[in-house]
Order: C-alpha cells, then sequence, then structure tokens
C-alpha cells in the first residue's frame, strides 16, 4: 500500500513539475516577445490595421465614394486629411476603406490557403507513396507559375474582380503551406507516439487530427502571420495593375494606381495610399519575425 | 517562408521588379531627339490590323499605312480648313465632273516582296474590294473603277457625292493594297502586310514599338525623317512623363495633362489640338432583355449628369455632345431633348415598374473611360441602379458588339464608346445604317426613316439641306433612348517646337509629313 502510494505521490510531483515547467516555458516566450521591440512594434502596427479595417466607417471622415469634382485633387486641407482624388473623393477615407480590402484578402486569403495547405500537406505525408508523388506533382506545377502572371492569365479569361485575387492568392500560397507540413509530418510519422498509435489501430484520419496537426500547426501559424504582408502587397500589387478590385472599390493599389497617374498634379494620393501599404506590410514582417524567433528554439539557441 | 518556390523577400523583390517593369516597358528606354533624321513618337495602342476594309481604324493603324501604303490623295490644310491633296504617289488627280475623278499613278512605285509595279488595276482592286467590306459605308456612293492604262483611271460615282474626296479618300480607307499580294494571301491580312509601297518600311515588335525606316526602293519625294520610332506607350502619364524627360519628340497627352500645360507648357515645347472629330457616348443594346423597356433607356439618358464627366474625366477640356456630328461640321447640334434630372429618371424607372436593376457597364481600360465610368455608376445609383464596371483591353472590347466575333454582343447591356469621324458629317451617320445592326450598330436599332435620310444625305450638296437632315438624324438616334451623349474630346499633342506636324482632321499622325 504504501508502495503505490509512493508512486501515487512521484506522479502528482512529476505533474506539477509538468505544469510548472510549461508555465515557466509559456512565461519565457511572453518575456521574449515583450522584449522583442522590433516585435511589439508590429503588433502595435498590426492592431492598428485589423482596428482600423474593421471599424473603418468611425474611422473615416467621409463616405469614400462620395464625389466632389469641384474639389478634386486638392491637397490636405482641414477637411479633407489627405486631400481629394481626381473624382473629389476623400483620400484619407478611401485609405482607410482600403484597409477592408487587404484585411479581407489576406485573412480569407491566408486562411483558406493554410488550411488546404495543412490539409493537403499531412495526406501527402502521411498517405501512400503514390499520393505523395501526386500531390507534390501539382505543389510544384502551381509553383512553377510566377503569381503576377497566372493573375494575369485569370484576368484575360475571366475579367478583374476581388474574388479573383483571392483565388490567385489562395492558389499560389497553398504549395508553400502544403510543403512546410508534408516535411513536418514525414518527420512525425516514424516517431515512436504515432507508431504506438498505429499499433493499437488508430485510424489514420484520428491520427493526424490528434496527433500530427497540433505538432504541425505551429510553425504553419508563423508562416501564415508571415505570409500576410506578402499576400497584401499581391492585392495591392495586382490592383495598382487594374487586375484586381473594380471602380468604385477603394483599395490600397488602386489608390496607388489613380495617384500615379495624377502624380505631377498632386503626389498626396501616392503618400496617402504607400504610407498604409508600408506600415501594414512592416507590421506583420516584424511580428512574425518576432514570433518565429520566439517559437523556434533552434533560433534562440542560435543567439 | 516560401511562396511559388520563392523566399519571401525573393518574392517581394519579384513583384516590385515585375511592377517598376511593367511600368518600365511603357516607357521607352533609349532617348530619340528628332534632330539627326530621328522622330520619336509615341503610339497610345498597338496596332489591331492594318488591312483598311476589316480595321478598327483610326489611331495608330491609319498612321502607319500613311507611311509605307499608297493613296490617291491625302489631307492638307488650307486657311486651317482639312482639304484634300493629291499624295505622293500620283501625278495627277482631278475631279472632272461630280461622278467622275480621274487619276494618274506615278511609275515605278514598287511593290515590297516582288509583288511588281503599283498600278491601275491595284487601285481599282482597292476601292471595288472597299465597297464590299466592313466599311462600305465610307463607300456607298463609289460606283467602279475605269482603267484607262497601266497608271491612269477614274473612279465613278453612282451619284454625286462631294465628301466623295474629304470624307473617303483622303481617310485611313483610301488606302490602296496590292491586288497580287492580297490575293496571294486569301483576300485579308491583319498586320502581316502582303506587300506594302511607301516612303517607309515598317518594323513591328508586337507590343513593343512601330519602327519605320526610309525604303530604299522609294523614289517619289523624300519624307524629312530617315527613321521613325514609334513606342507603345498605352499610360497617358507615363508617355507625359517621358516626353518630359526628352525620350520622345511627340505624344498624344491625356486631357490631365492637357490641363496642366496649359498652365505651363514644357520646355521647348508647343502643343498642337489636331482635331476635335470624336463623338463619345453611353450605349445601350436595345435588344438586351433588361434594356428592351425605352423608360429604362430614357431614365438613364436623364440619369447622367455629363457635365460632371467633363469636369472629372476631362478636366473640362472636352465639348459637350449633343449628338454624334462633331464641332465645326455641318449638322452640329446644340442641344439635347433630354437634361440631367435624376428625378425625372426615377420617376420613369417607377413607370417602368423597374427596381433593383443591375446593369454591366463595358468600357476600354484606360484613366479617363475609367473616371468617366465611374461617375456614371455614381449617377446611375442615385435613382436605384447598381453598375458593375468591366474594363477591357482594346482587342476584346473592339470585338464585343460584333457577331462575327462571338457571342458577347448578346450580354451587352452598356457601355461607353467613342468612334472619329472625317471631316463631313455623314462619315458619323454611316455606323448606324440598318446593315450596320451587329457590326459597328452595337446598340441594334434601325428606322425606316433613318434609312431614307441617310440616302437623302448623301445625294444632297445643299449645306443647310443637309444641316437640317443631320439634325432629324440625331434626333431619331436620341429618340431610340440608345444613347447618352457624352463630350467631343479634342485630340491634343504635345511635340518640340522645331517640329512641323500634320495632322489628320480625326486625329492621327501623318508623320511623312512632319518636318523638322
Amino acid at each position: 500500500m504504501s508502495e503505490i502510494a509512493s508512486n501515487k505521490a512521484l506522479e502528482s510531483a512529476k505533474k506539477d513539475q509538468d505544469i510548472k515547467g510549461h508555465m515557466s516555458e509559456s512565461r519565457e516566450k511572453l518575456s521574449l516577445f515583450l522584449n522583442n521591440r522590433l516585435g511589439m512594434f508590429g503588433l502595435m502596427l498590426v492592431v492598428l490595421f485589423f482596428v482600423s479595417a474593421i471599424f473603418a466607417p468611425y474611422f473615416a471622415t467621409h463616405d469614400p465614394f462620395l464625389m466632389d469634382i469641384p474639389q478634386r485633387m486638392s491637397g490636405p486641407t482641414l477637411e479633407h486629411w489627405a486631400g481629394t482624388d481626381q473624382l473629389g473623393r476623400d483620400t484619407y477615407s478611401r485609405v482607410i476603406y482600403g484597409g477592408r480590402v487587404a484585411l479581407k484578402v489576406a485573412a480569407i486569403g491566408v486562411s483558406i490557403s493554410l488550411f488546404v495547405g495543412l490539409l493537403l500537406g499531412m495526406l501527402a505525408g502521411y498517405g501512400p507513396r503514390w499520393l505523395d508523388n501526386f500531390l507534390l506533382l501539382i505543389f510544384d506545377s502551381i509553383r512553377s507559375f510566377p503569381t503576377i502572371v497566372l493573375a494575369l492569365a485569370a484576368v484575360a479569361l475571366l475579367g478583374p474582380s476581388l474574388e479573383l485575387v483571392l483565388a490567385v492568392v489562395i492558389v499560389t500560397s497553398i504549395p508553400g503551406y502544403a510543403r512546410l507540413a508534408r516535411t513536418s509530418t514525414l518527420a512525425l510519422k516514424n516517431t515512436e507516439f504515432i507508431l504506438a498509435e498505429r499499433s493499437l489501430g488508430a485510424h489514420p484520419a484520428i491520427i493526424m487530427w490528434r496527433h500530427i496537426m497540433p505538432n504541425v500547426i505551429g510553425p504553419l501559424l508563423i508562416l501564415a502571420a508571415m505570409d500576410v504582408p506578402v499576400v497584401v502587397t499581391i492585392e495591392a500589387g495586382l490592383s495598382f495593375l487594374g487586375l484586381g478590385v473594380l471602380p468604385p472599390t477603394a483599395s490600397w493599389g488602386t489608390i496607388l494606381n489613380e495617384g500615379y497617374l495624377v502624380i505631377r498634379d498632386t503626389p498626396w494620393p501616392i503618400i496617402a495610399g504607400g504610407i498604409p501599404l508600408v506600415l501594414t506590410t512592416l507590421g506583420f514582417t516584424f511580428l512574425g519575425e518576432a514570433l518565429r524567433d520566439v517559437f523556434d528554439p533552434r533560433l534562440r539557441k542560435g543567439k | 517562408m516560401s511562396i511559388n518556390g520563392l523566399s519571401r523577400r525573393a518574392l517581394l523583390q519579384s513583384i516590385a521588379f515585375g511592377s517598376a517593369l511593367t511600368v518600365a516597358s511603357s516607357i521607352p528606354g533609349i532617348s530619340f531627339s528628332s534632330s539627326g533624321g530621328k522622330l520619336t513618337v509615341r503610339f497610345n495602342r498597338d496596332m489591331d490590323s492594318l488591312d483598311p476594309g476589316y480595321y478598327v481604324g483610326g489611331h495608330p493603324d491609319n498612321d502607319v499605312n500613311w507611311c509605307c501604303m499608297p493613296a490617291l490623295v491625302h489631307y492638307d490644310y488650307v486657311d486651317g480648313m482639312a482639304v484634300w491633296a493629291k499624295s505622293p504617289f500620283v501625278d495627277r488627280v482631278e475631279v472632272v465632273s461630280p461622278t467622275r475623278i480621274e487619276f494618274k499613278l506615278k511609275s515605278g512605285l514598287m511593290w515590297s516582296n516582288g509583288y511588281g509595279e503599283l498600278t491601275s488595276e491595284d487601285v481599282a482592286f482597292s476601292y471595288d474590294r472597299m465597297a464590299q467590306s466592313e466599311w462600305k459605308g465610307d463607300y456607298v456612293a463609289y460606283d467602279r473603277t475605269e482603267i484607262t492604262d497601266k497608271y491612269s483611271g477614274a473612279l465613278i460615282l453612282k451619284q454625286a457625292f462631294a465628301p466623295f474626296m474629304t470624307q473617303t479618300l483622303s481617310s485611313g480607307t483610301g488606302v490602296i493594297i496590292s491586288k497580287k499580294a492580297t490575293e496571294a494571301v486569301g483576300g485579308k491580312f491583319t498586320n502581316d502586310v502582303p506587300a506594302t509601297c511607301g516612303p517607309y518600311v515598317m518594323e513591328w515588335k508586337q507590343g513593343q514599338y512601330v519602327r519605320m525606316t526610309r525604303n530604299p526602293e522609294w523614289t517619289g519625294t523624300k519624307p524629312q525623317y530617315d527613321e521613325i520610332y514609334c513606342p507603345i506607350v498605352t499610360e497617358d502619364s507615363a508617355a507625359a512623363l517621358a516626353y518630359e524627360a526628352g525620350e520622345l519628340d511627340v505624344a498624344q497627352i491625356s486631357s490631365d495633362t492637357y490641363a496642366r500645360y496649359l498652365k505651363q507648357v514644357p520646355a521647348d515645347s508647343k502643343l498642337t489640338v489636331a482635331g476635335a472629330l470624336q463623338y463619345m457616348w453611353l450605349g445601350m443594346n436595345i435588344d438586351n432583355p433588361k434594356m428592351k423597356d425605352i423608360r429604362v433607356r430614357q431614365a438613364i439618358q436623364h440619369a447622367v449628369d455629363v457635365s460632371a464627366i467633363n469636369q472629372g474625366a476631362y478636366s473640362g477640356t472636352a465639348e459637350l455632345s449633343s449628338g454624334i456630328v462633331c464641332p465645326g461640321l455641318v449638322g452640329k447640334r446644340n442641344q439635347t431633348g433630354y437634361s440631367y434630372n435624376p428625378a425625372k429618371a426615377k420617376a420613369l424607372l417607377d413607370e417602368a415598374g423597374v427596381s433593383g436593376l443591375s446593369l454591366t457597364l463595358r468600357t476600354l481600360n484606360n484613366q479617363e473611360r475609367i473616371l468617366a465610368s465611374t461617375i456614371i455608376q455614381a449617377n446611375l445609383a442615385a435613382i436605384g441602379i447598381a453598375v458593375e464596371i468591366m474594363p477591357l483591353d482594346s482587342g476584346p472590347f473592339w470585338e464585343m458588339g460584333q457577331e462575327s466575333k462571338g457571342d458577347t454582343w448578346k450580354d451587352m447591356e452598356i457601355w461607353l464608346m467613342r468612334y472619329g469621324s472625317g471631316p463631313d458629317p455623314y462619315g458619323a451617320f454611316q455606323w448606324f445604317v440598318r446593315d450596320q445592326v451587329g457590326i459597328w450598330n452595337w446598340e441594334r436599332w434601325s428606322s425606316d426613316e433613318f434609312e431614307k435620310l441617310y440616302v437623302e444625305l448623301v445625294a444632297v450638296s445643299e449645306a443647310e439641306e443637309r444641316h437640317k437632315i443631320a439634325i432629324r438624324m440625331q434626333e431619331i438616334m436620341e429618340e431610340t433612348g440608345a444613347y447618352v451623349f457624352l463630350t467631343h474630346e479634342p485630340e491634343v499633342f504635345v511635340h518640340r517646337d522645331n517640329i512641323s506636324p500634320r495632322f489628320a482632321p480625326s486625329g492621327e499622325t501623318m508623320l511623312s509629313y512632319f518636318k523638322a
């Protein structure tokens, strides 16, 4: 009896130790993140981006579509903080609403790419060899198309639209996530705890869902955070080239394009459209790099 | 991380490079000057076809054809008025009677690719073919060509038609093509012209440039420049920047740039308004189920604020349009029968029992048209019509209403369109006759009265009578509800002040006549 009690006490002490260790590790990570100045700056910019996009109607001073042609291409005034565009629309309000397009493309594009990439990557890594080869062939085929060229071809066939931008972003982003998920799955596939699950007769779907996914998702989330600026830039780039959102929707890319066309008359649309794009890109990049530093032990050891 | 096999940084660099390349590709990279026998001229779009019977026409197709293909007459100017003058390809052109035009070609003018000498047989072949072509409207009065000898002949008209020399023969459709060469390629061609004959020979790189250099076999009057290099600069702002940077000698400019240059012209430069023989309108397909009810079309006529379009899209530099006859021509209308009145527009929609209507507005994908479309979109939204703008490149845009080019015409609802005209009102009307439905009459209406008046317009030579006919024809067009007349845009060019240019009244450059 006393031996059993002693064992229980030992187990309990081990559990306490594990919890403490886990908490201590979490605290260490949080501390590392909080001490990363660039990361905190990035987080601040990202929060600003989300808040201004979600609550755009509260931040905007004018209806972004309201035209005031006699006031076209005016510089900054108390009424129009960033001046007006060629149709007299308030540039500041259009920039704020443009954030919604960027957020929509980034959030939807990255989420779907992440989910599908994770699923396909795990299937490729855990499934039979032929499936792995087949999926790799598809990933590599997609990766062989430069995003802009693929977008040009798609627009030529289907015409420009926000949905098309999203589709291009998703299709071209999936292989990146899938390959990372596949590599991690391959590394986990023959570990002892997976072999144990398999020997106990667990269904492959259960193994992937309960045991592989939790171990694979971390790096993918970091990748997703670092992908957001890429996706925002792709949307802005396509819209700048006239392949993205349709008028009168405001997007940072279309604002930049319209500004570029009248740059000799007024520089303000270019400035107003460029600043949020730069800040958002920087914000997500700094945040992503800070998260990577925190969660990747190899990088920490290297420091 | 990586996307598409690129690192994030590499991807960002690729995007930046790609964007820069896109912008840079629309700006010529090499600096040219008008001195030294080289002239650099902006082409604002690529050529669609150089076949005068089956091309879109206008710039840059006519600009190139006038340098590399023969014609009996070309445009010239006397006291600022466009007139016809004999071309360098002929010894004589004479209107001997209202229905007979005699010509004598110069001898020894050779077609390229071994197709022999330019002869009167080529003239007869060309104009007989034109009378059966998509541009047959220009040749409505033409009957036949009588061949006198190898170089001489006479064009015979079915009836007197005063504008034949200026409206038809001097325009881009007056170009002569080689009979043997055209027959050898099956009767039609596009940009791969089977034989050229003119002061210049052409080299074309699709989407990039047209380079015209002296034709070594040319025995006629030598033009000023050894080489005319025409980079295709589709972007108006890029063209203005390139001009200001000295990379272009001549550039067509946008209305925004025109407004800016009116305040301060670039150094050592001049502005030339080549003409305002353009008419732009918002068209409606009366065969489309959404547009069948004339009250819907009339509602749109009342909903569009044309003045706002002129100010917002054209910086106030265009003349407001009341019809398709351009400023300075007989038959120009001074006002429309409708006016900007959103309340009336809404009432018409209510009367038609239409609500929640959504339409697609198709337009060429350039700055001014997109701005004009955005204003129309806002105007129609104000009366409860949701408009989606569909920007199109020039290829699909110019084909969309043609039945021979697919089924898009069935889906067309509303669109922004601009045609160019010659210096006679007849030129503008030819596209709206019954025969042109499904070709260039994309609104797809027809009217017996219009057909009758069209024949009269061709036959009548008295100006006041022609004015009345032209006015009534525009009223008929307006009454269909299928048109909102918008603007007559000026074709404005900026060029070095040591260059003496010549333009067609419809705004194309006549480059072989440019002088330094």
